[in-house]
């Protein structure tokens, strides 16, 4: 194919220079051609915050959706084109936070939904405050004297809920990222991929050197099948070990699969219905 | 005859609101026009639960405040409503609830006598009950069989048989022990067909022909039975009908359809929609369709769930952070519910931007019949209009937020390959980047505005007047569901010699200041009348046109507006 990056190239992007959010767009656009896909092809909907601001940088059928809601637009869009290949893209307090309802129930109905994360552990456009996934202690403007709360753990978190491709990744390894974008669009079913992603302006303890100590890539011999072993691994987020890779992975009938008239045509497609009189029979 | 009522009460939990339906639908079939209204506490089990149904030979809209037939399935029932009786009225009661119903008034049949005999369950009273009610107004108890065999018809051949085995006790004995009471009410059937529908069943309806494809809800009375309706159908239709974890994950889902084509709707009450509103002013800003059922009750907060009020008029026409265009249509009927939700499906999309239908429990929760043909007619002359939606786009770029005369951009399906585009939150160019730029601001805001001033012009229609308005002496000033009470009670004062005209708003948001304010240039005697404390009718209409109305009827106790309070007022009040 003829296909290259450049066709998903939009406007320059505005992050700060070093921000992981470069190597991220470079991961995605590079997995989206390798899975032949043009920019017609695809929807993404993008969360607000420095992740969301991808919008202008990316083509696509987009939606440049609100705080904390970019899942359920998402999850409307697979109901009407289910054939097409859903992404959303958006940071950890918009997804883990403010959109935390969404994202626990969306694992649940294996939506078939890719959601990609921008995990720095702050809220970057607002000037740094901390995030659900900030380290316990955590000093910020808005937690001057620490964070009281215990850091959110999403990889258990969708495990649990019923997530059925749950991975991790990080900005410092633009292959890694690409490869584990491509596995999770190819998929069928809710995928999460938690990406380690240092704010290089507000995070000064989750950096490129922390993560590249305490992280490691999950050997080959894993069996991302087996749910008693993802959980163990999802658990050393708990103690600050980062696996890098697919956690878990299981096969489960998607949400759309389960919804028998959508078995032939997208919602989008079909003819209108047309049999009001047989409805009406209830009204006599 | 003019107006009869018949009423039944019980328990909570005992088949009472299936019971009133089938009566409802009994009397239709008879040609008469009916009307009918719930009252249930918000229980599953006990407390007090009642249905009255309101039939005329006339078009009824309305409840009235004597009751001619009462059943009492309890004795509660005959305490609670026992003052809305009158000369002339009949109790149906068991003797062993009660001792206290005169004798004039008194049909007394030993439901639980009947039901002891033939091992009959507690809610085969309602049986009996509606059996004994036919036999005080017809001789021909074939239509209640046949309303049993349609309503049990997947409980099996048994159930049947047994539910009109009932049934026929009742109307027995009535006919045996009270043959004097019988008046031949319902004696010929009509040839005419009638469908009897509550308000959300036609906000369904209209729905499935109107071809929404999307609808979704988290429950919330009075508007969940749309989901479940819808639900039901879901199979058929074709319609992907989704419940959420939420009412926020409600409207975005509804908005990421939209935005991928299909036509969506979403339906709550005040609270639940309180929870979507930050979404309404998502889908003013990326201009995207959607049809939101706002079906009120009593607030705030939880408020009185199961009660009816207008007190979210205001807050519906000003949800939405921002500046944005919103169309808010408020039925007055069953059948305009019929067809302001089928016009609403294609506001939406030609405006590409929120329209409410606005509803209340009265209306919502209340059935009335429809002739067939004029529903038939309905969904024969209806035509969907998408507007300016296309599959391919008219020229490239494809500029989703092109400035135009109208407002109006033309909006591409996702999917048309070659081409791509955003629906942005943020302020953005005509292409749909984020932009800053004070000019692309004021360019896209002056867009959407004008989107306003194309649905006034081409969309916006001016309330309807009832009755003669030159000659009349009062004029009544009203929206939404209680266009059938104020006709009502037009009726009543024109038979003491009271002229009256009444204006009622269906179109309420956003309101045509010439056209409107033309209505009320005459030297009369205006009275406002809603279903809330601040006359919020009342505040919009001097917002929008200047115009202020000094008389005022407001009822906000819960309990509908009754057509005698409104006469009574104008009676006792001399201007």
């Amino acid at each position: 194919m003829n296909n290259n990056v450049q066709i998903f190239t939009g406007c320059n992007p505005t992050w700060c220079p070093g921000c992981g959010n470069h190597s991220i767009i470079g991961g995605l656009k590079s997995s989206l051609v390798q899975l032949n896909l043009t920019p017609s092809d695809i929807r993404i909907v993008f969360g607000i915050g420095c992740s969301g601001n991808m919008n202008d940088f990316l083509n696509a059928y987009a939606v440049h959706s609100l705080h904390g809601r970019a899942i359920p637009t998402g999850i409307g869009i697979k109901l009407a084109q289910h054939k097409a290949p859903v992404i959303v893209i958006a940071g950890d307090g918009d997804c883990y936070g403010e959109g935390g309802n969404h994202f626990m129930h969306a694992c649940r109905g294996n939506h078939d939904i890719k959601v990609f994360i921008h995990n720095n552990g702050v809220y970057g456009l607002t000037t740094g405050q901390a995030s659900p996934t900030a380290q316990h202690g955590y000093v910020s403007k808005s937690t001057p004297k620490g964070i009281i709360e215990q850091p959110l753990n999403p990889l258990s978190l969708a495990i649990t809920q019923g997530a059925t491709f749950v991975a991790q990744t990080f900005t410092g390894d633009v292959d890694h990222m690409a490869s584990i974008f491509g596995r999770a669009i190819h998929h069928r079913g809710f995928s999460l991929v938690n990406i380690l992603q240092p704010c290089v302006t507000f995070n000064k303890i989750n950096t490129f050197a922390y993560y590249q100590k305490n992280s490691y890539k999950i050997p080959s011999s894993y069996d991302a099948k087996n749910y008693e072993m993802s959980l163990k691994m999802a658990s050393e987020l708990n103690s600050f070990k980062f696996p890098l890779g697919v956690v878990y992975e299981t096969e489960r009938p998607t949400y759309t699969d389960q919804i028998s008239h959508l078995k032939t045509k997208e919602l989008v497609c079909r003819k209108p219905y047309a049999g009001y009189g047989e409805l009406m029979k209830e009204f006599l | 005859m003019d107006v009869l009522t018949w009423k039944i009460g019980g328990e909570a939990g005992f088949g009472i609101l299936t019971t009133g339906l089938s009566f409802s639908k009994i009397a239709a079939s008879f040609g008469y026009s009916i009307f009918d209204y719930i009252e249930y506490p918000s229980l599953i089990r006990g407390g007090h639960n009642n249905y009255e149904v309101v039939f005329s030979s006339k078009e009824s809209g309305a409840l009235k405040e004597t009751i001619d037939y009462l059943v009492c399935l309890n004795k509660d029932t005959y305490e609670l409503h026992k003052h809305r009786l009158v000369k002339g009225s009949l109790v149906i009661f068991d003797p062993k609830d009660n001792s206290s119903v005169a004798y004039e008034q008194a049909v007394p049949i030993p439901f639980q006598e009947i039901l002891d005999r033939s091992q009959g369950s507690p809610v085969m009273k309602n049986t009996i009950a509606l059996g004994a009610s036919l036999a005080l107004m017809c001789d021909d108890i074939s239509t209640l069989f046949g309303m049993i065999e349609k309503q049990f018809s997947n409980k099996g051949k048994e159930i049947i048989e047994k539910n009109q085995y009932f049934a026929k006790q009742g109307f027995d004995y009535v006919k045996t022990h009270a043959p004097s009471k019988v008046k031949p009410i319902f004696t010929e059937k009509s040839e005419q067909e009638q469908y009897v529908l509550s308000g959300n069943d036609a906000f369904s309806l209209s729905s499935v022909i109107a071809d929404c494809r999307l609808y979704a809800a988290y429950p919330m009375t009075p508007s969940s039975s749309v989901l479940a309706t819808l639900a039901s159908w879901e199979e058929k239709t074709g319609m992907v009908v989704r419940h959420s974890e939420d009412e926020i994950a409600v409207i975005n889902t509804a908005l990421g359809a939209s935005f991928a084509g299909v036509r969506s709707a979403v339906g709550t009450s005040g609270g639940g929609f309180a929870l979507m509103v930050e979404s309404v002013s998502l889908a003013g800003i990326t201009e995207l369709p959607l049809v939101i059922f706002m079906a009120q009750r009593a607030g705030p907060a939880t408020g009185m769930p199961t009660w009816t009020e207008q007190a979210d008029l205001l807050f519906t026409v000003f949800s939405g952070h921002g500046e944005f265009p919103k169309i808010v249509l408020a039925p007055g009927d069953q059948e305009e519910m019929l067809e302001l939700t089928g016009k609403a499906y294609n506001l939406a999309d030609i405006y590409q931007t929120p329209v409410f239908v606005l509803s209340d429990m009265y209306l919502s929760e209340s059935h009335a019949s429809i002739p067939k043909k004029r529903l038939e007619a309905f969904i024969s002359t209806y035509r969907v209009n998408r507007g300016k939606t296309v599959e391919k786009p008219s020229g490239l770029p494809h500029l989703r937020y092109k400035d135009s005369p109208d407002g109006i951009s033309e909006r591409l399906i996702p999917g048309y390959p070659g081409v791509f585009y955003q629906a942005n939150s943020y302020e953005h160019s005509a292409d749909g980047h984020t932009s800053e730029k004070g000019e692309d601001r004021v360019e896209q805001v002056q867009k959407r505005n004008r989107k306003t001033e194309t649905y006034l012009a081409n969309h916006f229609s001016a309330p309807k007047v009832y009755g003669d308005f030159d000659t009349a002496d009062v004029v009544f000033v009203s929206w939404g569901s209680l266009k059938g009470v104020v006709n009502r009670a037009q009726i009543l004062l024109a038979q003491s010699g009271k002229k009256s005209a009444h204006i009622h708003f269906t179109h309420v948001f956003p309101l045509d200041k010439e056209k409107v304010r033309k209505l009320f240039e005459a030297k009369k005697r205006y009275i406002l009348v809603e279903q809330n404390s601040q006359a919020q009718f009342g505040q919009l209409l001097t917002m929008s046109t200047g115009v202020a109305i000094h008389e005022k009827i407001l009822k906000f106790n819960g309990r509908p507006l009754l057509p005698e309070e409104i006469t009574s007022y104008v009676e006792k009040i001399n201007e």
